[in-house]
C-alpha cells in the first residue's frame, strides 16, 4: 500500500523536475525537488537519489548544532542556491591580468608556481588544459597500479558497488546536521580506491579539481584502502575565495581495512573574511575514518582560513591494534573563529591514538580545541596521549580547550596535557636584537611552536604551511 | 515543568519560613519553575542523569528521630559544631557554647539579618546553577558565620548534616553562609554523614562564602553518606583582594551525588588551593563540577582532584578554569587523575580552559589508568599480598591530597577510616598511616 | 636449594630462555654474565613469577617445592628476593609502611608473631646504619625521588630486613659510583652465610671484584654457554663476549 503511494508521489515529482532539468542554476531554496534535480542533473541511478532523499528527510528533522564555541548570524538555508552548473569559460578571467592583484600577491608569497596560480585563480586558459592533461598522465600511472582516483560522480556510475557499500558507512546520513545536508545535496568530490596490498605510487591530491570548486560548496570524499594498502592524500584548499560568508559543508569518509594505512593531510586556507570580520567561509566539515585490524589513519591539518571553522577529523579504532593520529595547527587572526579537534573512539584491543593540537590565536579571534577520547569496555590495553598547546598573540583573543575523556576500561591509559603560553617579550627581544623584524620574529616563534605538526606533513606542504602561517599572521603584531 | 520541579515547589509551599526570607524564596521558586529540566543534552548534566531524583516521590518534610543521629562518628568531638538532622536543627547534638560569630538564620538579630540579606543568594549564580535556585526556594533556616575584620575564629567550626531514614523519602535543605571581613580568618568543616541504615532522602546543600580582602579561609567538605542517599550540593566562593583559600573535599559515591565548586577570583592577588578526592564503588556515582573564574589580574589557582573508581561505579569530573580579559599574570593549574580498579568502572572527565588574556600561565592535565602493574609486582615480590598491594597503591594515590587537608583533626579521622574510604577490610589497610614513621626523630 | 632444569620461557612471542639449567646450593654465589639481551634479567623475573613471562618448558624447584606453582608473594615469603635493576617508585606510601607490611607478611607466613611498631622501628634504624642510608629515607615515599644509588641501597635494606634464603641481584651495580658500590657490596657480603644462596646478574666484571663469586656462568641467547670459576669473569672482561660465539659454534 505505502509503496504504491510512494510511487505515485514519485511520479508527480518526476513530472515536476523535468522542467527543472533544463535549468542551469537553481533558484535559492531546498526541498525534495531540489535534491531530485541535483541527482537527475548528475544522471544518478535511483538508489543514489533515494540515498540523498533519505538524508534530506533526516536533515529536515534535525537542529543546527549550537554547542561549538563559535558565533555567527543564523544561516537561512532557503536562501542558498544548491546547484549551479560550472561557469562557462566566458565568465572566467581570461588571463592572470584580470585577477585581483591582492590575490596574486598572496600566491606569490606562498611560492605557488605560475601555472598553478592560474589554476587556483580559475583562469580559463590553456594552462588549465595543461593541468588536465597532467591529471590524465597521473591517472594512467594510477590505473596501472590498480588505484581508482576519480570524481565521486563518476564513481557512482563506474563503481556503484563500491560506492553503495562504503558511502555513508563511516559518516551516516543522519550523523549530524551538516553531514545530513551534505548527503542530500553534495555536488562532487573525490573517490579513491586502493586495492589489496597496493602502495599508492604517488601522493594523491585534490589540486587537480580545484577548478570545479567554484560550483561546489558541498564536496564529498570517500577513500577506501583495502587490506594492506597504503595511501597518502593531500587536500589543499589554498584558494582564497572571495565570496561573502559562503557555507562550505564537506564530508570526508576514510575506510582503512586490515593492515591498511591512510594519511590525510589538509592545508585549509579558505577566505577568512577581511580584517573587520566581514565575509569569509563558514567551514562546517565532517571528517571521519574507520580503522580495521592493525590499520592506521593519520589526520594532519593546518587550518588558517575560514571565518568560522567547525571541524573534528576523527578515528573509529574498531580493529585490534589499530592506530589513530591527529596533528593539527589552527591559526586564527582578526575575527576568525575556529572550533576544531578530534574524536578518538577506541573499540578494539591495544588501540592507540595520539593527538597533538596547536592553537594560535591573534587579533580578536577565538580558537578552541574540542576533543573526545572514548575508551570502550572492550578496548583492553588501549592507549591515548593528547597534548594541546595554545599560543596567544595579543590580549584581545581567546584560546580554549575542551577535552572530553570517557574511559570504561581499567587497562587503558589516557593522558591529556594542555598548556597556554604567549609569545613572550623576551623571545621577541632576542629575535629583534639579532636583527629580525617583529613580524619575522613572531612567525619564527610560531613556526617553532608548530614544528611537531609540520613534520607530519609531506615535504612540499610543510613549506607551504609555514609560509601560510606567515601570511595569515600579517598585521598581528604592532 | 517536570513532575519533580512541581513536587519541589509544593514542598516549598509546605514550609513556614521567616517573612524576611520571602524575597529569596520567591525568586528562587520562580527561577526553579522556569528552568528547563536537564536532559542528556544539557552540557552541565551530560554524564549525570537525574533519574534517581525523578523516580522518588518526595511528599513532605521530615520529622527525624534526633536521638538516632547521635550515633554517628564525630570527626572532632571537642570542636564547636552545629548539627542538623534531615535539615532540622538538633540542639541536643550541637555544642552548647557556640562561638559568638555563629548564628542560625532563625535566631539572627537585626544586624546579622541585614548581613544575610546582603549576601545570601548573591554569591551563587542561581541562573546557572539549577539546584541553587531550589535551595533559595527552600531556605527556611541555615547557618551564618561572620568573622569581623581582623578577627580569627578560635577553633574550627563543624557544620554536620546527618541523614536518617524515615517512613517516606525525605528532602532536606542545608544552607551555610560564611562572611569573612577583611583580614579575618576561619576554618570550617562541613561533614555530611548518615546513619548506617539504608537512606531514602535527598539533600540539597548550598554553601556561600565571601572571603574579604586579606582574609584567610580554610574549608573542608566531606560527603560520607550511605550510598542510597541522593545529594546535590554546591560551594560558591568570592575571593577578595590578596585573600587565600585552602579547600579540601572528599566524596564517596551514592545513587546520585553531584557537587559543584564555583570560585570567583574577584580581588587581585587572591590565592586558591583546592584539592579533592572521590571514591565511588559498587554502583555509585560521584560527579564533581568545578569552575574557577579569574576576573582580575595576579591571582593563582592550584587545583588537584583524584579519584579511585571501583566495581561498577562511575565518576564524572568537570574542571573549568576561565581567564577573563584583563586577568593578566594569572597562574592556574588543574590536575585530574583517575584510577579505574575494575573492568566495569567508568570515568568521564573534562578539564576545560577558557582563556582570554595572553600574559598568563595555565596548564591542565588529566589521566586515566589502572594501578601500575610494575609497582604491584614490586610489592608482591616483597611478600605483600596482591590485595594489600592494591590497597597500598590506592592509598599512595590519594595520600598526597590527604596530607594537604587543612584541618588536622579531619586528616587524622580520615586516616583512621581508610578501610571505610577504600571499602576494604581493616586487615588490608592496617599498615597504612600507622604514624610509625612520624615517631622517627 | 634451587634447582632449575631445562627451563624455557617466552615473553609474548619471543623466546627468551632455552633449556636453561642451573643449580644453587646454600652458601654459594653464582654470577651470571652475558651480553645485553641474553636473557639475564628474565631469569630473575621468571624466578619471582612476574606476569607476562611464560614458562614453556622445564622445572624449577626451591627447597623441594615446585616454585612455578607459587604466586609472586608466596615465593617472596618462601625466601626468594630480587633486588631490582630499576627499583619502582611508589609515591604516597612511606618506605616504613611498606617495609613493615613486607616483614609482617613474611613472619605471618612462617608462623611468627608480627613485630611491634617499636621493635620494627629499632630494627629498621639499625639496618639503615648498616647500609649507610639516612633514616630520613624511611619516612619518604618508597623510592620516591631517590637517586640511583639511594634506590639500590634501599633494595639492600629490604634484603637485610627480609632475610631471604636466595638473593637475586639484577644488575645491582649499574649506575652506581664507587662509594655506593662499596656500601651495597658490603651489605651483600654481610649477608653471605652458609645457608643463603646468591645469584648475581651483571654485565660487567667490576661488581665481582667486590662480591666474589664461587661460580660464573655465561648466558647468551637464552642458554648457559659456558660455566667456570671467577677466572672466567676476568677472561670475559679481557676478551669481551664476542669470542664465545666461535667457541660455542
Amino acid at each position: 500500500m505505502s509503496e504504491q503511494v510512494d510511487n505515485l508521489i514519485r511520479k508527480e515529482y518526476a513530472a515536476g523536475f523535468h522542467t527543472l532539468i533544463d535549468a542551469d542554476t537553481l533558484p535559492p531554496g531546498l526541498n525534495e525537488d531540489v535534491v531530485r534535480f541535483i541527482s537527475a542533473k548528475k544522471g544518478e541511478p535511483d538508489w543514489m537519489t533515494e540515498w540523498r532523499l533519505k538524508a534530506y528527510r533526516a536533515w529536515t528533522e534535525m537542529a543546527e548544532p549550537d554547542w561549538a564555541k563559535v558565533k555567527y548570524p543564523p544561516i537561512d538555508f532557503q536562501k542558498i542556491s544548491y546547484y549551479s552548473a560550472p561557469k562557462s569559460m566566458d565568465d572566467k578571467p581570461q588571463s592572470l591580468d584580470e585577477v585581483d592583484p591582492e590575490l596574486l600577491a598572496t600566491y606569490e608569497k606562498l611560492g605557488i608556481p605560475l601555472h598553478e596560480q592560474e589554476m587556483l585563480a580559475g583562469v580559463a586558459v590553456d594552462a588549465v588544459f595543461d593541468s588536465v592533461s597532467v591529471v590524465t598522465t597521473f591517472r594512467k600511472k594510477l590505473w596501472e597500479a590498480g588505484v581508482i582516483f576519480c570524481p565521486i560522480s563518476e564513481a557512482v556510475h563506474d563503481y556503484p558497488e563500491l560506492v553503495k557499500k562504503y558511502l555513508g558507512s563511516v559518516v551516516p546520513q543522519k550523523d549530524n546536521y551538516f553531514a545530513a545536508l551534505n548527503s542530500a545535496v553534495f555536488s562532487d568530490g573525490s573517490f579513491v580506491y586502493i586495492p589489496k596490498g597496493v602502495r599508492c605510487p604517488m601522493e594523491l591530491s585534490t589540486y587537480f579539481r580545484i577548478n570545479e570548486m567554484n560550483t561546489g560548496q558541498f564536496e564529498r570524499t570517500l577513500i577506501v584502502a583495502e587490506e594492506g594498502s597504503h595511501v597518502s592524500y593531500l587536500e589543499g584548499c589554498t584558494a582564497p575565495m572571495r565570496d561573502e560568508n559562503q557555507l562550505h559543508a564537506a564530508v570526508v569518509e576514510l575506510v582503512a581495512l586490515d593492515n591498511a594505512e591512510i594519511k590525510y593531510s589538509t592545508v585549509q586556507n579558505w577566505y577568512p573574511g577581511d580584517a573587520e570580520g566581514k565575509g569569509g567561509i563558514y567551514n562546517f566539515v565532517t571528517k571521519r575514518g574507520i580503522c580495521h585490524t592493525n590499520a592506521k589513519i593519520s589526520w594532519t591539518q593546518v587550518e588558517t582560513g575560514s571565518a568560522v571553522t567547525w571541524k573534528y577529523p576523527s578515528c573509529i579504532l574498531k580493529g585490534d591494534n589499530s592506530v589513530g593520529e591527529f596533528y593539527s595547527v589552527a591559526l586564527t587572526n582578526n575575527y576568525q573563529q575556529a572550533d576544531t579537534g578530534t574524536k578518538m573512539i577506541h573499540l578494539g584491543k591495544n588501540t592507540r591514538s595520539t593527538i597533538i593540537a596547536k592553537g594560535i590565536s591573534a587579533g580578536k579571534s577565538d580558537s578552541s580545541y574540542r576533543g573526545l577520547v572514548r575508551i570502550n569496555a572492550g578496548a583492553e590495553g588501549a592507549r591515548n596521549f593528547t597534548q594541546c598547546d595554545s599560543l596567544l598573540i595579543g590580549d584581545q583573543c581567546g584560546a580554549h580547550t575542551f577535552p572530553y575523556i570517557e574511559s570504561r576500561n581499567p587497562s587503558a591509559i589516557v593522558e591529556h596535557e594542555a598548556t597556554t603560553s604567549r609569545v613572550s617579550d623576551d623571545q621577541m627581544f632576542l629575535c629583534q636584537q639579532r636583527g629580525l623584524d617583529a613580524e619575522k620574529a613572531v612567525s619564527m616563534i610560531v613556526n617553532g611552536f608548530c614544528r611537531e605538526v609540520f613534520r607530519e606533513l609531506p615535504m612540499e606542504f610543510a613549506v607551504e604551511a609555514g609560509k601560510l602561517l606567515e601570511v595569515s599572521l600579517e598585521g598581528s603584531v604592532g | 515543568m517536570s513532575e519533580f520541579q512541581q513536587q519541589a515547589l509544593e514542598l516549598a509551599r509546605q514550609q513556614q519560613a521567616p517573612d524576611w526570607l520571602a524575597p529569596l524564596r520567591t525568586s528562587g521558586a520562580d527561577q526553579w519553575a522556569q528552568a528547563a529540566w536537564p536532559t542528556r543534552r544539557t552540557e552541565q548534566w551530560k554524564y549525570t542523569p537525574l533519574i534517581p531524583l525523578q523516580k522518588t516521590w518526595f511528599n513532605r518534610w521530615g520529622e527525624p528521630d534526633l536521638a538516632q543521629a547521635g550515633s554517628i562518628d564525630w570527626i572532632d568531638p571537642e570542636a564547636s559544631r552545629l548539627v542538623f538532622v534531615n535539615g532540622r536543627f538538633a540542639a541536643d547534638l550541637s555544642s552548647n557554647d557556640l562561638p559568638a560569630e555563629v548564628v542560625r538564620f532563625a535566631e539572627a538579630g537585626p544586624e546579622q539579618r541585614a548581613l544575610i540579606e546582603q549576601h545570601l543568594g548573591q554569591v551563587v549564580d542561581s541562573e546557572r546553577h539549577l539546584f541553587a535556585a531550589l535551595s533559595n526556594a527552600w531556605t527556611d533556616d541555615g547557618v551564618l558565620l561572620h568573622v569581623p575584620a581582623g578577627q580569627q575564629l578560635s577553633g574550627p567550626l563543624y557544620v554536620v548534616h546527618v541523614s536518617t531514614p524515615e517512613a517516606e523519602p525525605t528532602p532536606a535543605g542545608q544552607r551555610l553562609l560564611i562572611v569573612l571581613d577583611s583580614g579575618a580568618q576561619a576554618s570550617v568543616v562541613e561533614h555530611f554523614a548518615s546513619t548506617a541504615d539504608s537512606q531514602s532522602g535527598f539533600v540539597n546543600s548550598l554553601t556561600e562564602v565571601v572571603v574579604g580582602d586579606n582574609a584567610r579561609f580554610r574549608h573542608c567538605r566531606v560527603h560520607l553518606e550511605q550510598e542510597d542517599l541522593i545529594h546535590v550540593g554546591g560551594v560558591h566562593v568570592n575571593l577578595g583582594r590578596a585573600s587565600h583559600m585552602n579547600g579540601f573535599t572528599l566524596a564517596q559515591g551514592s545513587r546520585l551525588k553531584r557537587i559543584d565548586y564555583q570560585i570567583n577570583h574577584r580581588g587581585e592577588g587572591a590565592e586558591l588551593v583546592l584539592n579533592g578526592i572521590y571514591l565511588p564503588r559498587n554502583r555509585q556515582l560521584v560527579d564533581y563540577h568545578t569552575n574557577v573564574e579569574h576576573c582580575v589580574p595576579h591571582c593563582t589557582t592550584s587545583e588537584t582532584f583524584r579519584g579511585i573508581i571501583g566495581d561498577s561505579s562511575r565518576a564524572v569530573f568537570n574542571g573549568r578554569i576561565h581567564i577573563h580579559p584583563d586577568a593578566q599574570k594569572t597562574l592556574a593549574e588543574l590536575s585530574n587523575k583517575n584510577l579505574l580498579t575494575s573492568d566495569r568502572a567508568e570515568v568521564d572527565t573534562k578539564p576545560e580552559l577558557e582563556i582570554y588574556a595572553d600574559d598568563v600561565r595555565c596548564a591542565h592535565g588529566a589521566t586515566v589508568s589502572q594501578l601500575d602493574p610494575t609497582a604491584l609486582y614490586y610489592l608482591q615480590s616483597r611478600g605483600i599480598s596482591r590485595l594489600e598491594a592494591e590497597v597500598m597503591l590506592s592509598f599512595g594515590f590519594i595520600n598526597e591530597l590527604l596530607r594537604e587537608a587543612p584541618e588536622p583533626a579531619l586528616q587524622a579521622w580520615l586516616r583512621r577510616h581508610l578501610n571505610v574510604l577504600l571499602g576494604r577490610p581493616e586487615q588490608l589497610t592496617r599498615h597504612l598511616d600507622t604514624g610509625i614513621e612520624d615517631s622517627l626523630s | 636449594m634451587l634447582s632449575i632444569k631445562n627451563l624455557s620461557a617466552t615473553v609474548g612471542d619471543t623466546t627468551i630462555l632455552r633449556d636453561l639449567s642451573l643449580s644453587v646450593k646454600p652458601g654459594e654465589v653464582h654470577a651470571i654474565m652475558g651480553p645485553n639481551g641474553a636473557g639475564k634479567s628474565t631469569l630473575g623475573n621468571i624466578l619471582t613469577g612476574r606476569e607476562g613471562y611464560d614458562v614453556t618448558g622445564g622445572s624449577v624447584e626451591f627447597d623441594g617445592k615446585n616454585l612455578l606453582e607459587l604466586d609472586t608473594e608466596e615465593r617472596a615469603r618462601e625466601g626468594i628476593f630480587l633486588a631490582f635493576q630499576y627499583p619502582v617508585e611508589i609515591p604516597g606510601v612511606s618506605n616504613m609502611e611498606f617495609l613493615k607490611a613486607a616483614v609482617d607478611a613474611k613472619r605471618a607466613h612462617h608462623g611468627q608473631e608480627e613485630l611491634s611498631s617499636v621493635e620494627f622501628m629499632k630494627l629498621a634504624r639499625e639496618t639503615c646504619k648498616q647500609v649507610r642510608m639516612d633514616q630520613a629515607f624511611l619516612k619518604r615515599g618508597v623510592n620516591e625521588g631517590f637517586s640511583g644509588g639511594e634506590k639500590k641501597r634501599n633494595e639492600i635494606l629490604q634484603m637485610m630486613l627480609l632475610e631471604p634464603r636466595l638473593c637475586i641481584l639484577d644488575e645491582t651495580d649499574s649506575g652506581l659510583d664507587i662509594d655506593a658500590l662499596q656500601s651495597v657490596s658490603d651489605g651483600v657480603n654481610a649477608m653471605r652465610t652458609a645457608d643463603r644462596g646468591f645469584i648475581v646478574v651483571t654485565h660487567y666484571q667490576r661488581l665481582l671484584d667486590y662480591i666474589e663469586p664461587d661460580f660464573v656462568h655465561v648466558l647468551a641467547k637464552g642458554r648457559i654457554v659456558k660455566s667456570g670459576t671467577k677466572e672466567l669473569a676476568k677472561e670475559l672482561e679481557a676478551k669481551g663476549y664476542g669470542w664465545l660465539d666461535s667457541e660455542v659454534a
